[in-house]
C-alpha cells in the first residue's frame, strides 16, 4: 500500500504495481503535459534551427535548416556585436534585453521589499486589522490586462492621477512624462509591483504568523532591539518563503509584463517604445507581426537561457533554505 | 481610518515600568506608512470605478477626480458598442470548464504526488517544475501549428473555438495547480486514511470520502487560482483567435466606431473584475488558508 514511503527491497515491477493508483491518478496529467507542453517545447527547440517565416510556414518542420544562424543574430544584438551586419530583425531586441533585466530586478525588489514591510505592518494588533488585510489584497482580483488599462489612465501626463497627486503635494513643479521616454520602464515596474504585492504580502504574513512569539520575548529579555529581532529571528525564519517568492519573481520578471505593457502603452495599441519594451513583447512582435517564426523561437530559447542563469544563481543562494519536501 | 493598538498587543511586549515612547512613535509611524500603502493599493481601483461613470468628453479632458455628472449609461452602452456579451460568455465558459477540469485532475495528481513515492515520481515532479521555466513564446508556434494541422486534417475545431482554448488552458494550468494541491495534501495527516483503510475502505475510497472533504481550502485555492489566471490570459487567446474578454476588450481602443472610448473601457474593466472579486471575497479565508498551508506547514 506504500502508505509510508520508505526504501524497500521490492523489484521495480512490484513497486510499480504497488503504486498503480498513483499512476492512474497522474495519467490524465501526463497526457495533458505531453500535448500542451513537452511535444510543443521539443518542436519549438527544433524550430529555432529552421528558417521558418511567412513564405515557409506551411513547410513548418520541413523548412530549410539554418542551424544557429538566428541564435547568432539574437546574441549579437543583445551584446551589441556586429551591428553593421545585423538585419532589421534584431533592432527591437537590443533594448528589450537590458530592459528585461532592469524590470526583473526592480519588480523583485519592489514586490519583496514592500511586501515584507506590509506583512509586518499587518501582523501587528490593531482594531481595523481584518479590513486592512482585505483592502491590501484588492489588486489581486484585478486581471493584469485591466491593471495595464488602469495605469494607462494613471500615468497620463495631463490629468493623470499620479501627476495630479505629485503636483498637489508639491513634490514636482511640472507634470512628469510617464508613458514615453526613460520613465516608462518605471511606470511599468510600479504597475507590476502594485499587482504583485498582495500575493507576496499574504505569503510573508502567513510565514510571520507562525513564528512563535516567545522567540521575540526571549530575545527582548536578552536585550535585542527591534532591528536585531527582525534581523536574527524574522528574516531567517521567512527565508524559505522568500526563496519561493524570488523564484516566482524571476519567472514573472522574465516572462511576464506582457499583458500590462500591451494595455498600458500607446493608448492600448501596445508598443512600449525603446525604453520599456521587454523581451516577451518584442519576441511576440517579431514572431507574429513580422512572421519570423524561426527567429522568434531562437530568441525565446535565449530568453530561457537568461532565466536559467538567474535560476542557477537563485538556487546557489537559497539552497540551504529549500527543504526537501 | 483609526488604527490603534489593542491591549493584547501591548501585553505581548516586554514589561516596562515606563511607557516606551520610542516604541509608541515607531508604531504610529507604522500606522501612517500602512495608510499610505493602503491608499496606494486602493486609489487605482477607485480611480477606475469613478472613471467608468464619466462622460466621454470629461474622461478625455481628465479634469477632475470625481465625475461631474454620473453617467450610468456607460454600463449599458459598453455591451452594445463592441460584442462584449459574446466575449464575456466565452470567457465564462472557457474559464469555468477549465477550472472544473483542472481542479479535478490536479486533486488526483496532487494526491498521488503527496502520498506515493512511486518509480518516476521524482522525474514527474521535475517535469512539472520544468514546464514553468519555459517561455510561452517558445511553444506557442508549435501549438498553433499543431492545432492548425488537427483542424485541417482531422477536422477538430481547435482554432478560434472555446473548445480549443479549454484544451490549451487545461494543459497550461495543470502543472502549477497540482503543485498547489500537492502542498495542501501534504499537510493533511496520513493517519486518517490509514484508519479508514483499516476499517475496510479502499485507497480510492479513502481519498474520495476522507481526504477530499478535508481538502476544501486546497481545492478552493486551486480553483480560484486557475480561474483568475485563465481569466487573465491574453497572448494565446489572441494568437489562436479565441474571442475572450482580454482579446475583445482591446476593441474599445482600436476599432473604428468604438475608438478611444476609455470611459466604456473603464466600465467594461469594472465588470471584468466583478466575478473574480465576488468569488474571491466570498471564499477569501479558505482561499488564503489553502494557498499558504503548504508553504508554512
Amino acid at each position: 500500500m506504500a502508505l509510508a514511503p520508505k526504501k524497500n527491497k521490492l523489484s521495480l515491477w512490484q513497486r510499480i504495481r504497488q503504486n498503480s493508483l498513483a499512476y492512474k491518478f497522474i495519467a490524465p496529467t501526463i497526457v495533458a503535459m505531453l500535448v500542451v507542453h513537452l511535444i510543443p517545447i521539443v518542436q519549438g527547440l527544433y524550430l529555432s534551427l529552421l528558417d521558418v517565416r511567412l513564405t515557409t510556414l506551411t513547410l513548418y518542420l520541413k523548412a530549410p535548416f539554418v542551424g544557429l544562424k538566428y541564435y547568432i543574430e539574437v546574441f549579437n544584438a543583445i551584446f551589441g556585436i556586429g551591428e553593421d551586419g545585423a538585419s532589421s530583425r534584431v533592432t527591437g531586441l537590443i533594448n528589450a534585453a537590458s530592459n528585461t533585466l532592469v524590470y526583473t530586478i526592480w519588480t523583485n525588489i519592489g514586490t519583496l521589499g514592500v511586501g515584507l514591510i506590509l506583512a509586518m505592518l499587518l501582523n501587528r494588533n490593531f482594531r481595523w486589522r481584518g479590513i486592512a488585510r482585505t483592502l491590501v489584497l484588492l489588486p489581486w482580483v484585478v486581471p493584469t490586462f485591466v491593471t495595464g488599462t488602469i495605469f494607462n489612465f494613471i500615468w497620463l501626463e495631463q490629468g493623470g492621477l499620479a501627476n495630479r497627486i505629485l503636483l498637489g503635494l508639491n513634490i514636482v513643479d511640472t507634470p512628469i512624462t510617464w508613458l514615453i521616454g526613460p520613465n516608462s520602464l518605471y511606470a511599468l515596474v510600479i504597475a507590476t509591483v502594485w499587482r504583485g504585492l498582495p500575493f507576496t504580502t499574504i505569503m510573508f504574513l502567513a510565514a510571520i504568523q507562525v513564528i512563535p512569539t516567545d522567540l521575540y520575548e526571549a530575545a527582548s529579555l536578552d536585550g535585542a532591539n527591534g532591528w536585531q529581532r527582525f534581523r536574527h529571528i524574522t528574516l531567517p525564519l521567512i527565508k524559505p518563503i522568500a526563496a519561493t517568492q524570488v523564484l516566482f519573481g524571476l519567472i514573472n520578471g522574465f516572462y511576464g509584463g506582457y499583458n500590462i505593457a500591451v494595455q498600458m502603452f500607446g493608448g492600448g495599441t501596445g508598443f512600449a517604445g525603446e525604453y520599456a519594451d521587454l523581451l516577451v513583447p518584442a519576441i511576440t512582435r517579431q514572431t507574429w507581426e513580422r512572421h519570423l517564426y524561426g527567429f522568434g523561437s531562437a530568441a525565446s530559447v535565449i530568453l530561457m537561457g537568461m532565466l536559467l542563469i538567474f535560476v542557477g544563481i537563485w538556487y546557489r543562494t537559497f539552497r540551504d533554505s529549500l527543504r526537501a519536501e | 481610518m483609526g488604527v490603534s493598538l489593542s491591549k493584547k498587543a501591548e501585553s505581548a511586549r516586554p514589561a516596562r515600568a515606563t511607557i516606551n515612547y520610542k516604541a509608541w512613535l515607531f508604531d504610529r509611524g507604522g500606522d501612517i506608512l500602512l495608510l499610505i500603502l493602503i491608499a496606494f493599493m486602493l486609489l487605482p481601483i477607485l480611480f477606475l470605478i469613478l472613471g467608468s461613470f464619466k462622460s466621454r468628453d470629461e474622461f478625455a479632458a481628465a479634469s477632475s477626480f470625481f465625475p461631474s455628472e454620473w453617467k450610468f449609461s456607460n454600463y449599458s452602452e459598453m455591451w452594445t458598442r463592441v460584442k462584449f456579451g459574446t466575449y464575456f460568455s466565452n470567457s465564462l465558459i472557457i474559464c469555468g470548464v477549465t477550472t472544473l477540469v483542472v481542479t479535478i485532475l490536479a486533486s488526483m495528481s496532487g494526491y498521488a504526488l503527496a502520498r506515493f513515492r512511486f518509480p518516476g515520481s521524482g522525474g514527474f515532479s521535475m517535469a512539472i517544475l520544468g514546464t514553468q521555466l519555459v517561455p510561452g513564446t517558445l511553444f506557442l508556434i508549435p501549438l498553433y501549428m499543431t492545432f492548425l494541422w488537427l483542424k485541417n486534417n482531422l477536422g477538430i475545431p481547435l482554432i478560434g473555438t472555446n473548445f480549443g482554448a479549454i484544451v490549451l488552458y487545461v494543459g497550461f494550468f495543470l502543472p502549477i495547480s497540482l503543485w498547489i494541491q500537492r502542498s495542501f495534501f501534504a499537510t493533511i495527516p496520513i493517519d486518517l486514511e490509514e484508519q479508514a483503510m483499516v476499517d475496510g475502505a479502499t485507497r480510492f475510497q479513502a481519498f474520495l470520502y476522507i481526504i477530499m472533504p478535508l481538502a476544501g481550502p486546497g481545492v478552493i485555492s486551486t480553483a480560484i487560482f486557475v480561474f483568475l489566471t485563465a481569466w487573465d490570459e491574453l497572448l494565446f487567446a489572441w494568437i489562436l483567435n479565441v474571442q475572450t474578454i482580454p482579446v475583445g476588450i482591446r476593441q474599445f481602443t482600436g476599432v473604428a466606431g468604438s475608438q478611444n472610448r476609455y470611459e466604456l473601457l473603464s466600465a467594461a474593466s469594472v465588470v471584468i473584475i466583478l466575478p473574480v472579486a465576488a468569488m474571491f471575497f466570498l471564499l477569501q479565508k479558505r482561499f488564503i488558508a489553502g494557498l499558504t498551508a503548504g508553504a508554512v506547514k
